[in-house]
């Protein structure tokens, strides 16, 4: 069976407001932390969504847009750098499974 | 609705809120439970099985509806120790587990908790506050409302209800429990873990027979070694009706500190060549992830109860692997009923206090579920240990080719093949001090 890459996998999410494209973002994330005293910038690889990505020059970069709301950047940030929150259902992206 | 006090608000329409919220519909209890997704279930992920039986306290012969909310009872277990080309499994099967109320029913959550809420929702209209008691969704709670220290309502955006208590059954991402102080602000990742899935769906006949499933019959199926990398954790594989749930758990500081996601993982578990054996043919039609504590006390919240308030289900951590299942959607249910039992006895002697609450702390305390988490404590911290989650697999599977190699030569006994693997992937005090342990601690 062949396998998938991550962007395959997140087509097959569903989110609540996907047409919007105003929404407010649940996670905020200090990526000045990130990118000056961080050793590890683990997010970059332990987010399950990608969220996190590293650019060309090293630096952290955070979109919420294809969150899962799985809370694995919650835990694995010990720099104080994540502030997460549940989406809003009215105003932000939220996930909604279809199995779960 | 607005202006009434109920006697309690539950945050939080999975299983330990549902749990709780048919418990106190039961007992002409006026509540309200909240759930952020459109629907219970909507934001809900899990394994997974829910072990035990105590579906059917909720749901009295839940097998006889024809289309309930879970996928397959299980009869079939299976504990595979893998390496990077071989399986060694210890399989069980018994027609035993084919009676009545089942000992463990696969589920898919989005699914299973809407049809539990319907149920829910099924009791509240035969209760005495039929018209006073809500399942309300799409309301996210942003705080519990405190007085004195005691909780007395929650806070969604502007509105404000008021009740004499809250059961906090928020999940593992626990912000409420935080907000209250019952879990410091940040919890660190020693102690969690990443749980990630594939859902893949098959022709239901394609499905049955691959995994010789008869009518509603399931099986489950457990992996440790190769499956996480080298990470500590492991892989599973649910039969639901016409998916399977295949996915893996990984330690959140492991993968930090090893440098692996959790995406690669799944990918590698899959492309094992006896799992590409087992899967071919599917269409994955979901994917999904969300953290899960690991059962380790150091994890859990420093108390489950405060004045006016309790914890149930991952909101306290309650989940637990210790070798032979992963336990967590039944600590869950059984927290809710316990938690829920005693709100009753809180307002029989309108008492919402310490006092009375801490009582919750005792009835899980005298339960199987802490009962378990107590005394499986070193279970737990031996599957987080690289003996057993890397060499001990790698040594049993390379046992298992030498003694299934027949190659027209003379035969080795099997004991001098083992101390043949052992000493290859491990070494005799390795396994002495995880035969010690694991001696005690099962």
């Amino acid at each position: 069976m062949k396998l998938m890459d991550l962007t395959e996998r997140l087509g097959l999410v569903s989110y609540r407001n996907q047409a919007k494209s105003d929404i407010k973002p649940h996670i905020t994330v200090d990526t000045d932390i990130c990118n000056s005293t961080c050793p590890h910038k683990c997010t970059t690889y332990v987010c399950p969504a990608n969220c996190y990505t590293m650019d060309e020059d090293g630096k952290v970069h955070f979109q919420v847009e294809d969150c899962i709301e799985c809370g694995t950047c919650m835990y694995a940030c010990d720099q104080g750098a994540v502030d997460w929150n549940y989406p809003d259902p009215e105003i932000g992206r939220g996930v909604t499974w279809n199995f779960g | 609705m607005m202006d009434e006090k109920f006697d309690c608000i539950i945050v939080g329409a999975g299983i330990a809120g549902l749990a709780a919220a048919m418990i106190l519909a039961r007992n002409n209890m006026k509540f309200l439970l909240i759930e952020k997704g459109e629907f219970a279930g909507s934001k809900n992920v899990s394994g997974g099985v829910l072990w035990g039986s105590d579906l059917a306290k909720l749901v009295p012969n839940y097998w006889e509806e024809e289309d309930g909310g879970w996928e397959r009872f299980i009869n079939h277990r299976r504990l595979t120790f893998m390496d990077d080309q071989s399986t060694f499994s210890i399989d069980f099967k018994s027609s035993h587990f084919n009676e009545t109320p089942y000992s463990g029913v696969v589920v898919l959550r989005s699914k299973f908790d809407r049809w539990l809420a319907g149920k829910v929702q099924e009791e509240i209209d035969n209760s005495d506050y039929a018209m006073e008691s809500f399942i309300a969704t799409n309301i996210k709670v942003d705080e519990i409302l405190m007085e004195d220290d005691k909780a007395v309502g929650i806070r969604t955006g502007e509105e404000e209800f008021h009740a004499d208590s809250v059961i906090i059954s928020e999940g593992v991402n626990n912000l409420l429990t935080r907000q209250v102080g019952l879990q410091d602000d940040y919890v660190p990742a020693d102690h969690m873990l990443t749980g990630i899935k594939e859902v893949i769906r098959y022709d239901q006949k394609v499905l049955e027979d691959r995994f010789q499933l008869n009518g509603l019959s399931g099986m489950s199926n457990e992996f440790v070694g190769f499956a996480t990398d080298g990470v500590e954790g492991g892989g599973f594989l649910y039969t639901n009706r016409d998916t399977i749930s295949l996915g893996l758990v990984a330690g959140i500081k492991d993968m930090r500190e090893k440098e692996k996601s959790p995406h690669d993982l799944l990918n590698t578990f899959k492309g094992h060549p006896v799992i590409q054996d087992t899967i071919k043919g599917g269409e994955v039609v979901e994917y999904s992830a969300h953290v899960v504590s690991s059962g380790d006390k150091r994890a859990m919240p420093k108390e489950l109860y405060k004045d006016g308030v309790l914890l149930c289900g991952e909101s306290a951590n309650l989940l637990m692997n210790a070798g032979k299942a992963i336990q967590g959607m039944d600590y869950a249910m059984r927290s809710g009923i316990l938690g829920a039992e005693t709100i009753v006895k809180a307002r029989e002697r309108d008492d919402f206090t310490s006092n009375t609450l801490k009582e919750y702390k005792q009835a899980l305390k005298e339960s199987y579920v802490m009962k378990d988490i107590n005394s499986f404590q070193d279970a737990v911290h031996m599957l987080h240990n690289p003996t057993m989650y890397q060499d001990v697999p790698n040594l049993i599977c390379d046992f298992g080719r030498k003694f299934f190699t027949i190659d027209n030569e003379p035969t080795k006994k099997s004991r001098e093949l083992m101390s043949e693997s052992i000493k290859e992937h491990s070494s005799y005090w390795d396994l002495i001090k995880i035969g010690f342990k694991g001696a005690k601690s099962l």
